[in-house]
């Protein structure tokens, strides 16, 4: 039987590059580059886009325009800010610690994008499979704080060090529920990889979502996302009424940029993974083998594949658009927590409901396997 | 063990109803992209200022007596009459008269008391400068009659909230010639003589 | 390919050995506490990379988890709640101090390093697991190594308890102005005003 023909990136493109006559070797290494400038380019644009979104949504919602002027509808406002952060002065205060200031945004940017390498946005469209999947986000979100504690400190700053500590603590507190949340899923796919996880949640479209399966541990990860991203009924690690900007107080230019750009690709990053485990990633609300069958097509030849491959990441970018849209909404309509009230959520209410979801899930596991995943 | 059953019941309905709360809140929000924008985009357009709009205080130099009502009855004595007694006329003769706008508050005291009407209020509101001094105006400066909005070829004029027909939030999608919601002082006048015109005829 | 990818791998070998050496000595030689406890983040994630060369990702992310992400993060907390930035003075016979200290560390390498020449390592090591590895770490936890895990559980209890013991002084302290047990719930408690009546003797 000949192999079914599937959208493999990686495959097609060395094919591609063998045929014209070099060595697999050569193949090999002209591939390695190039997933890494895609996850770069793909959650930069990911970026610009939310931005956009985001100045126009928050106009919608008080009834502004919002960027007009800069391109049709000001979509090249996002672009137009990131420019003038670029060439604006590299301030480093006289008093602050050079080494660590420059550092800090680093390590709060380079977990985020280290993190797409584990987002699929098809069978084969994702940068590397790897098994430990979901962990591995875990792991890097989990560097975060460092970063936070870092740039607050060596800003030599009262503002900046108490916004970088009330980061580092939210960012610990939450990761906890969020974790939770991730393994009662991952306990419904016995496995850890987001390809596994997304084709468990295949089969009968939309009703077959995890969404469904988990509802509260969808609706606390979504809320541990949003904590994780300092959205803003969490945001006050940079609360200004407070602490002026938190830990991004004594910084200008590029540097400030990376703070920004690196909370922006983890809200665009939690959406994306809400997506993926809960939200059934690049399917579609109906079954495409039965809407390729409807149609009298055979789901194995190129084009059907081809063209169910384009539907699987429009639905992935879709469904995650749809969750930044949430936030959003979210961020003007909820008032911003006090850190007591943040803490006393987080552990006395995230946590416990959290853990009884995971024994929940356990139980219906056993009890139910076919529903649950045997 | 009671106690602690009725205290998660508590917990779970307070949750509950926190969550209804957001949900009402998230319904507003969404309410609210609805509803247009009714954006003046300011250089480009403007909204025609009121007919009693207190701006800029207009000056006729020549009406001017020099009689100083003006500084008496200014919260902080503001305006400065420059005048000499001609002592072969025996009558005061006014040299220069300067309002500060930097530090005027546009109640309008003087331009209702002047006994001779030489001050007026403009609609005039565009008064940044680079530097403060420059808002001192004298009486040349205060002589300047502002240009008006529904003049100004390269202005938009649009109408306010109050001066709209009824019903309408946007200016932009009204037709000039369309009146404004309430009937106009001569209207009203026109409205009362007429009921009364019968009876009388 | 394997001479690049041998090359590749020793390179990265290298480049990670050193920074695991580098930066432990840094970790214990460096004045600044604070640097320090960077550097100690920046030595985990060396010994995690290494754990990835040794294909044994999950313990990798589990060490990035645990170690970068929970341990590093709260010796910075600590650090940063009590950071005062007093000039430490030395002690007296630092110098013996120190040549003692390092002889014990000299001593205590010199006996791993007969350890790691001594003991006969079985080359080529067992073959990775790779993704099966998650699922026979679970299996050894429940079956064979049940005890030292539940252990390691009930030693991590305790830790948490006493914390919270210590952390809730309210369990042994009364407040100094009013005599009354203090709370440590800042927001929710019925607080006395600040200024006590002292009518009543």
């Amino acid at each position: 039987m000949p192999p079914s023909f599937t959208v493999d990136l990686e495959a097609g493109f060395r094919g591609l590059i063998e045929a014209a006559g070099l060595s697999p070797a050569a193949s090999r290494l002209i591939w390695l580059p190039l997933p890494m400038l895609l996850v770069l380019v793909a959650a930069v644009v990911g970026v610009l886009v939310t931005v956009w979104l985001e100045r126009k949504i928050s106009a919608a919602a008080q009834q502004r325009i919002g960027p007009e002027y800069a391109g049709a509808l000001g979509i090249l406002q996002p672009m137009a800010d990131g420019l003038k952060l670029l060439v604006k002065e590299d301030v480093i205060p006289a008093r602050a610690d050079g080494l660590l200031f420059t550092l800090g945004p680093v390590l709060v940017v380079v977990p985020v994008i280290l993190s797409w390498l584990i987002v699929p946005f098809g069978q084969h469209l994702l940068i590397s499979n790897v098994g430990i999947g979901i962990f591995l986000w875990i792991a890097l979100s989990s560097v975060q704080p460092i970063g936070l504690l870092m740039s607050g400190y060596a800003s030599n700053n009262k503002y900046s060090l108490l916004g970088g500590l009330r980061a580092a603590a939210q960012s610990i507190s939450y990761e906890i529920p969020l974790a939770l949340a991730v393994l009662a899923v991952v306990m419904m796919s016995n496995s850890l990889s987001t390809v596994d996880i997304v084709d468990q949640q295949s089969g009968a479209g939309i009703l077959s979502w995890n969404i469904w399966r988990q509802p509260v541990g969808f609706l606390v990860f979504w809320i541990c996302a949003l904590a994780e991203c300092e959205r803003l009924p969490f945001d006050l690690p940079e609360a200004e009424e407070e602490l002026v900007a938190g830990y991004q107080t004594e910084y200008a230019g590029m540097k400030f940029a990376l703070f920004y750009l690196g909370s922006y690709i983890n809200l665009v990053l939690s959406a994306l993974l809400v997506t993926v485990l809960y939200l059934g990633g690049w399917g579609f609300p109906l079954p495409v083998e039965w809407l390729a069958s409807l149609l009298g097509q055979n789901i194995d030849a190129p084009l059907v594949q081809v063209v169910s491959a384009t539907l699987g990441i429009v639905m992935t970018v879709l469904k995650a658009y749809l969750l930044v849209f949430t936030a959003i909404l979210l961020r003007w309509t909820v008032p911003r927590v006090r850190i007591d009230q943040l803490l006393d959520f987080g552990w006395k209410f995230l946590l416990p409901i959290a853990l009884v979801n995971l024994l929940a899930t356990a139980a219906l596991k056993l009890a139910f396997p076919a529903v649950f995943g045997g | 063990m009671f106690g602690f059953l009725r205290q998660v019941g508590d917990y779970t309905r307070d949750a509950v109803s926190a969550s209804r709360h957001i949900a009402a809140g998230l319904s507003v929000t969404f309410d609210h992209l609805r509803r247009r924008p009714v954006t003046v985009q300011y250089p480009y357009e403007k909204l025609i200022p009121s007919e009693r709009y207190r701006g800029r205080i207009h000056y006729e130099f020549d009406k001017c007596i020099a009689c100083e009502v003006c500084v008496r009855v200014c919260p902080i004595n503001l305006p400065v009459v420059d005048w000499v007694m001609n002592k072969a006329t025996k009558k005061k003769e006014l040299r220069n008269y300067s309002i500060d706008f930097g530090v005027c508050i546009f109640c309008g005291n003087c331009v209702e008391y002047c006994p001779t009407n030489c001050l007026s209020m403009t609609e005039e509101y565009e008064l940044a400068a680079f530097d403060r001094h420059s808002l001192n105006y004298d009486n040349v400066a205060l002589g300047r009659l502002p240009t008006s909005v529904t003049t100004d070829p390269s202005v938009i004029a649009l109408r306010e909230l109050a001066y709209l027909p009824k019903g309408e939030l946007d200016p932009h999608t009204v037709a000039a010639d369309r009146p404004r919601a309430g009937q106009r002082p001569d209207q009203i006048i026109a409205a009362e003589a007429a009921p009364s015109s019968p009876e009388n005829s | 390919m394997p001479p690049l990818a041998d090359l590749t791998e020793l390179i990265v070998f290298v480049l990670l050995a050193a920074g695991v050496v580098v930066g432990s000595l840094g970790v214990v030689l460096l004045p600044n506490v604070v640097y320090s406890a960077f550097l100690l983040g920046g030595v985990f994630l060396s010994v995690a990379g290494l754990y990835l060369l040794l294909n044994a990702s999950f313990i990798a992310a589990a060490q990035v988890l645990i170690y970068v992400g929970a341990v590093n993060v709260l010796i910075l907390f600590a650090i940063m709640l009590v950071n005062k930035r007093e000039p430490m003075a030395d002690a007296p016979g630092l110098g013996l101090r120190r040549l003692l200290s390092s002889g014990v560390c000299a001593g205590l390498l010199w006996l791993l390093l007969r350890v790691a020449y001594t003991t006969p390592w079985a080359t080529p090591g067992p073959t990775p697991l790779g993704e099966d590895a998650v699922v026979r770490l679970g299996e050894h936890f429940f079956t064979d190594y049940l005890l030292p895990f539940e252990l390691a559980s009930v030693l991590l209890l305790m830790a948490m308890i006493g914390a919270i013991v210590l952390a809730r002084r309210d369990v042994f302290a009364s407040d100094i102005g009013t005599g009354e047990a203090a709370d440590q719930g800042l927001i929710e408690k019925a607080r006395s005003p600040l200024l006590i009546e002292k009518t009543r003797p």
